[in-house]
């Protein structure tokens, strides 16, 4: 990677790194999520300031082609996270069916009554 | 013995009166709950002016949804037995005295359009879904049923308990119950009924749609659930002291 390139990453990523920072602060998003995503913005730190460093692992482990290295990554931990975005969800509908069904019940049965002149 | 009717419905405000009228005339002594699943038609209204109990789901949550939450009431409510009736039109009030007697010698009986020749007419492609998913149950649960997604049906106490916590949620979630129950050690019987033709046309049969359901029942039938459990503790609502009781 060029020197540019490097610079445009560091950029990006301490972009992202306030962004996330700021998220939380407004309570925008759960600092559980955020852990995630520091860690990712962390990682790419490391990755631009030691430009060499992406190179020297991909050399390592035998990868040729120095960038799949870095995609391959991306994409495994993208499969990652969307996975336990399906798990939290699936839990959410439970709870939110089961909420419902609570309503419901707590309600109790429809007395014509109750309801306001419409 | 009590026996309560249990009677999805989403926007059904039309419907519902025939039907709650049906019911009243051919079987008058069950108690009729019907589960509004979030209609915006005034469905409580018609369900409460026929004469039924009315619970109401805040948005809806699918038949399924909405069958859990009356077992769970006629589970509350200390019923010794429950059927489940269309809010459409399809059941047939005078068939429910048969799905009850059978109801003496197992734990569940599914009515069934195809248990004997009556010549109940579906489309082609329906015919051909049908017949796949006799076969994936079959399979899954080591019995033969003609009519797997029957939504007429018949449950005693020990069923409805069951159900009150586990009945699955996704569209077709009458051929996953009925694997369920199997699964479970209930012995799940059927008897032939008649029902008329669905009035209104919401039959699903849109093929990519279908297709997904497919797919989607297959791997939660050979997973041997759909993830939907456990959804609730068991009736965290108090209930009325007489209800409690448990056979």
């Amino acid at each position: 990677m060029t020197g540019q390139t490097h610079a445009l990453l560091a950029v990006l990523t301490v972009a992202a790194v306030l962004v996330i920072i700021r998220l939380v602060r407004r309570g925008a998003l759960k600092a559980k999520y955020s852990v995630l995503w520091l860690t990712v913005g962390l990682v790419l730190a490391v990755a631009a300031s030691v430009p060499t460093l992406l190179d020297r692992v991909a050399d390592r482990l035998g990868i040729w082609y120095q960038p799949t290295l870095f995609l391959m990554l991306a994409i495994g931990f993208l499969l990652l996270v969307a996975m336990h975005f399906s798990y939290e969800l699936s839990r959410l509908e439970k709870r939110v069916r089961a909420l419902a069904e609570e309503l419901a019940l707590l309600r109790g049965p429809v007395d014509i009554s109750d309801e306001e002149p419409s | 013995m009590r026996t309560a009717v249990i009677i999805p419905a989403f926007n059904e405000a039309d419907a519902l009166p025939g039907v709650l009228a049906d019911l009243a005339t051919h079987v008058p002594g069950h108690h009729v709950i019907v589960v509004d699943d979030g209609s915006r038609d005034g469905t409580h209204l018609a369900a409460v002016a026929g004469g039924a109990t009315c619970l109401r789901l805040p948005f809806n949550l699918g038949i399924g949804g909405a069958l859990r939450l009356g077992f769970r009431h006629a589970v509350n409510e200390g019923y010794d037995r429950a059927y489940q009736f269309d809010a459409d039109g399809q059941h047939d009030a005078t068939q429910v005295p048969i799905l009850l007697d059978a109801l003496d010698h197992a734990d569940m009986v599914i009515g069934s359009r195809f248990a004997d020749d009556r010549g109940y007419q579906v489309s082609h492609s329906r015919g051909v879904a049908m017949a796949l998913l006799r076969r994936l149950v079959r399979v899954t649960s080591g019995q033969q049923f003609t009519d797997t997604s029957s939504g007429f049906r018949a449950f005693r106490r020990p069923v409805l308990e069951f159900f009150a916590t586990e009945y699955p949620m996704e569209y077709m979630e009458s051929v996953e119950a009925l694997v369920l129950a199997v699964r479970h050690g209930f012995t799940v019987q059927e008897v032939p009924v008649t029902m008329r033709d669905r009035v209104a046309g919401t039959a699903s049969n849109r093929s990519l749609r279908l297709a997904y359901h497919f797919i989607r029942l297959f791997i939660v039938l050979l997973a041997g659930g759909s993830g939907d459990r456990p959804g609730t503790q068991k009736s965290p609502i108090p209930r009325s002291g007489q209800a409690a009781r448990r056979p």
